[in-house]
């Protein structure tokens, strides 16, 4: 099999302009479909560079300093923390919803943007979608090691508690929470699943090792790539991207209702739902740009995930970006408008009072740095966009800290107010959450199919038979002129070079 | 995996035929193949491409899906799970009350009953898809042949299987012949061995096995008795070195743990306990008998130490044992009983007159307060037919107990100071007001209500002798 698929150089090839009249094409380099599967079964099957092995060293040494660290605390009890009255909803609750956040970008994308008929996002949907799960599970160590008495964490889920036979409240939304962030996380992982079980069929067929064609073919359940199967499979792809594009919406409504339904000044309001959606929105793309930049650099994926990709990207980034920043300036006005005082105290203090230094860069962050993607360079220059999706990481993480921590240190009392200081332990088991983050994601890439690769097929298919339609139209039709699109050989112009 | 035997390879037997495959290069070449083996009249066909190939389903002629029904069964099925259980568990088997909400389906359940619609939907889809699909199913002909790897990859296959009904090999292989295929093969048995390679057999059974033990261990705790004492994880968490109060104590020579108040100290809060004008009665006045709840409540309150010591007191006055058993309820030891119409008037001194001068400003103050905070259910004119009320009688909430009518013959009589200690203690169902309502508010309200009681009782003389022609020109 002799690819064609030429290498790839940015200063030749540029994908982000949609030139009236015809389509960019959403991969480049002049691809195949055996030069697809190449390109992605590559990743898994050639050894791994070096930097992929510092990485999971790095990675696996913090992943198991944050295990190490889960086990003092449950040893000393969750006092090691910073918690401390009146904040006791600090950093493990930032944690948990930053990385609830940071998941939700894998569902938008294969659900959303599928139903949108969104073919770009074929090349990054696989990826987005471990990311998404990588998250959630993060997300989910944070509630469950912050309950106190960790070993009964299972009283989260409908049981009657020892010896009380009592039920959990329904009417709590943090109990809401355990359904929403427990279907989300198991929707995502089966939707990730079914997804890779055709590219999983590839890369068993690709196995050399009968061991490792065993395991890829256990996992891939036997996929033939049988056309009966394919509708079913089809049909059960959209249905799942049907029922997971409201759960992605529902799952962060609910997370801000933990907050909303309260009655905390700052917390107790109805713009929470749609803001924190938004804003997971936001955090899980800027996750998405700060992965697959170095990725498709490290395993040279450029003529799959392409700039026009990532542009596209940078302008949902560039969207929910500026409708975080309108939230910001919706909290403001509705809390002069309201003329409630507490409210009107609660968000000049958030921006003038002691946390004044956290507020200012969620700013600076959120609302200014996404800006600059209105200009197409930063919008398509790999370094810019990586740092701005770094900024945008670190200033929703500081958006859930100033939404949890000034609310809570200064409430209606003065008496109680306080000011939180994190410890040694907040901040290494927030670092350690990056590294089982990390080293999932890492053994994602080593393992399993990174890029949906009959997905991509799927879309060059598509394109190619558009293109042969618009050269009929245009007159440019090969010899068959009696009109029934000429499968006979236009396949063949098509695909000789495959062959 | 039921034939345990290990089969002997390379036997005598030829391997049966499974039906013919073609290979194509593409899927225009698949699509019109496909389309030539319907036109013929097969129909146990399939077609393997590396990529859902749009218009196959037509080319081959198969049916549609039935897995949405499925899914839509498995929602709802997941949506009344979901309401079931919230109103079994909340509403019926550990009733929760919160701010007299009622119990069982409420919109609360909405997010739940959410979750779980979505939650067994996706599950059926997955699964589903595959039980429609038969998978996950190992043993398959087709990957006998070492060319179909490429299935996967960039070729595209077509096959008709032997069991179709008009299936004659030699016609098939003639009619893939014609549509010019890359390759045609005939797809023979697999006859490698079916069972799973004992090593991996026996570590998944061990597997499993170790996998139950956890769960053998709790069944077994939960089904029999043990004499040992209970596993404290945490002992000194279970049992905290710490006095509650009721506790004894050898740490005080007088063995209680609870401490009583430091002499010549006032507590936050006790300044206002003898005033009248927080209590609505006179505690400096001797209660002339000092028996029942009365004296109880005195000597709970901690009042009239000194002043009742050298008056009839045929108890002694030590707080710690009261004489009287205790009424249910220590906390409000004043209340009547629930009905609170036909209780008996409490015998306390009541103030009969206001504990400062009203002035009209009091009574319009009383009117704001009673229009916020009484009106809902006593109604603004104080008939007990406020908006609440109303709505419950509707309703037929047999939980609802009436408000009184403030214009009732024995409210009528109730000394102002006893009003505003119904506003202040509650009566009945009715909450206390002590916390949404200072002192003064109060007394203003009683002010309004004897306001109200004595227009909707006026007699003649009451109105002013140069307005009574007013009267009886509006009548």
């Amino acid at each position: 099999m002799a690819t064609t698929a030429s290498s790839y150089n940015p200063r030749e090839i540029d994908n982000t302009n949609d030139i009236p009249g015809r389509r960019a094409p959403l991969i480049t380099g002049n691809q195949t479909y055996s030069s697809v599967t190449e390109m992605v079964c590559r990743v898994a099957e050639d050894p791994q560079p070096k930097i992929w092995w510092l990485l999971f060293g790095f990675s696996t040494t913090t992943a198991l300093t944050f295990l190490a660290l889960i086990g003092f605390l449950i040893y000393k009890g969750v006092g090691i923390w910073g918690n401390m009255n009146p904040v006791f909803w600090a950093w493990p609750i930032v944690n948990f919803v930053f990385w609830v956040g940071i998941g939700h970008a894998g569902t938008l994308i294969s659900a959303i943007l599928f139903l949108f008929r969104q073919n770009w996002r074929t090349s990054i949907n696989r990826a987005a979608e471990a990311m998404t799960i990588f998250a959630v599970v993060c997300a989910g160590i944070y509630p469950g090691i912050h309950v106190g008495r960790a070993w009964l964490a299972f009283w989260l889920l409908p049981y009657p508690s020892l010896n009380l036979w009592m039920w959990p409240q329904f009417r709590s939304p943090l109990l809401w929470d355990v359904f929403a962030v427990g279907t989300y996380a198991s929707t995502s992982l089966v939707f990730w699943y079914m997804g890779m079980i055709p590219d999983l069929a590839t890369y068993r067929d690709r196995s050399k090792h009968p061991f490792r064609r065993m395991v890829y073919g256990m996992l891939c359940l036997g996929w033939t790539g049988s056309s009966r199967h394919w509708l079913v499979y089809e049909k059960a792809y959209t249905l799942l991207a049907a029922l997971a594009a409201p759960l992605v919406l529902s799952v962060h409504t609910v997370v801000s209702f933990d907050f909303a339904v309260s009655q905390l000044p700052g917390w107790h309001t109805t713009i929470f739902p749609p803001y924190f959606v938004a804003g997971a929105i936001f955090s899980g793309f800027a996750m998405v740009v700060t992965l697959l930049v170095p990725m498709r650099k490290i395993y040279k994926l450029e003529n799959l995930i392409t700039l026009r990709h990532l542009d596209n990207m940078n302008k949902i980034i560039l969207a929910t970006g500026s409708l975080v920043g309108l939230a910001y300036g919706t909290e403001f006005f509705m809390a002069w408008y309201s003329g409630n005082q507490y409210e009107g105290f609660t968000f000049i203090n958030r921006a003038f009072g002691p946390y004044w230094w956290a507020y200012w860069i969620m700013v600076t962050c959120n609302v200014i740095s996404p800006q600059l993607f209105w200009f197409k360079w930063f919008r398509t220059n790999l370094v810019a966009m990586w740092v701005v999706s770094i900024f945008v990481n670190i200033g929703m993480w500081f958006e859930r800290f100033v939404i949890t921590v000034t609310s809570l240190s200064r409430d209606f009392l003065p008496a109680s107010w306080g000011y939180y200081r994190p410890t040694m332990f907040d901040g290494l088991m927030f670092f350690g959450s990056f590294g089982v983050f990390l080293t999932l994601f890492l053994l994602f890439c080593r393992y399993l199919p990174t890029i949906a690769i009959s997905e991509v097929k799927g879309v060059i298919s598509s394109s190619e038979h558009a293109e042969h339609v618009q050269a009929e139209l245009l007159g440019h039709a090969h010899g068959d002129a009696d009109g029934s699109h000429g499968q006979t050989n236009h396949g063949q112009t098509n695909h000789g070079h495959a062959t | 995996m039921s034939d345990q035997k290990p089969r002997k390879p390379a036997e005598p037997k030829p391997p049966r035929s499974c039906g013919w495959m073609a290979e194509f290069s593409n899927e225009h070449d698949l699509l019109v193949a496909s389309r030539k083996v319907r036109d013929a009249g097969y129909t146990k066909t399939d077609a393997f491409t590396p990529f859902p190939v749009h218009g196959i389903d037509e080319a081959l002629g198969i049916k549609p899906t039935i897995l949405p029904f499925i899914v839509l069964c498995a929602g709802l099925t997941g949506l009344f799970t979901a309401l079931l259980m919230q109103w079994w568990m909340n509403g019926v088997d550990y009733k929760y009350i919160i701010s007299a909400k009622p119990f069982g389906i409420t919109p609360a359940s909405i997010p739940v009953g959410f979750e779980l619609t979505i939650l067994f939907s996706a599950f059926t889809s997955v699964f589903g898809m595959l039980g429609l699909n038969g998978l996950p199913r190992f043993s398959n002909a087709i990957f006998t042949n070492p060319r179909f790897d490429r299935a996967t990859d960039d070729k595209f296959f077509l096959y008709v299987d032997s069991r179709d009904r008009y299936y004659n090999r030699d016609s098939v292989r003639e009619l893939l012949g014609s549509t010019q295929p890359e390759s045609l093969d005939e797809v023979l048995e697999d006859a490698s061995p079916t069972t799973l390679p004992r090593p991996i057999w026996l570590a998944s059974l061990l597997l499993v096995l170790a996998g139950l033990i956890p769960a053998a261990i709790v069944l077994n705790m939960r089904a029999g008795f043990s004499d040992l004492p209970r596993w404290h994880v945490f002992f000194d968490m279970d049992f905290q070195p710490k006095k509650k109060p009721q506790q004894t104590t050898t740490i005080f020579a007088d063995g209680r743990s609870m401490r009583p108040q430091v002499e010549g100290t006032v507590a936050r809060g006790q300044l206002t306990e003898q005033d009248p004008f927080y209590l609505g009665w006179d505690p400096d006045k001797k209660v002339s008998a000092i028996e029942g709840e009365t004296k109880r409540f005195v000597s709970v309150q901690g009042v009239g130490q000194d002043a009742t010591a050298g008056a009839a007191s045929p108890t002694p006055q030590d707080s710690a044992t009261p004489a009287q058993p205790p009424a249910d309820g220590g906390a409000t030891p004043m209340q009547p009983p629930a009905d609170g119409g036909a209780a008996p008037a409490l015998d306390l001194p009541w103030l009969e007159r206001f504990p400062f001068e009203p002035s009209d400003a009091d009574l319009k103050l009383g009117k704001t307060k009673f229009e916020i905070y009484c009106s809902a259910c006593h109604g603004y004119s104080g008939y007990g037919d406020g908006l609440v009320s109303k709505r419950a009688a509707s309703l037929l909430q047999d939980t609802w107990t009436p408000p009184t009518s403030l214009h009732a013959d024995r409210v009528q009589k109730q000394p102002v100071g006893q009003i505003f200690h119904t506003i202040s203690k509650g009566q009945g169902k009715m909450a206390s007001y002590a916390s949404s309502l200072t002192p003064k508010e109060r007394w203003a309200i009683v002010l309004y209500v004897k306001a109200l009681q004595r227009s909707r009782n006026a007699k003649i003389d009451d109105i002013p002798v140069e307005q009574r022609s007013n009267l009886t020109e509006t009548k």
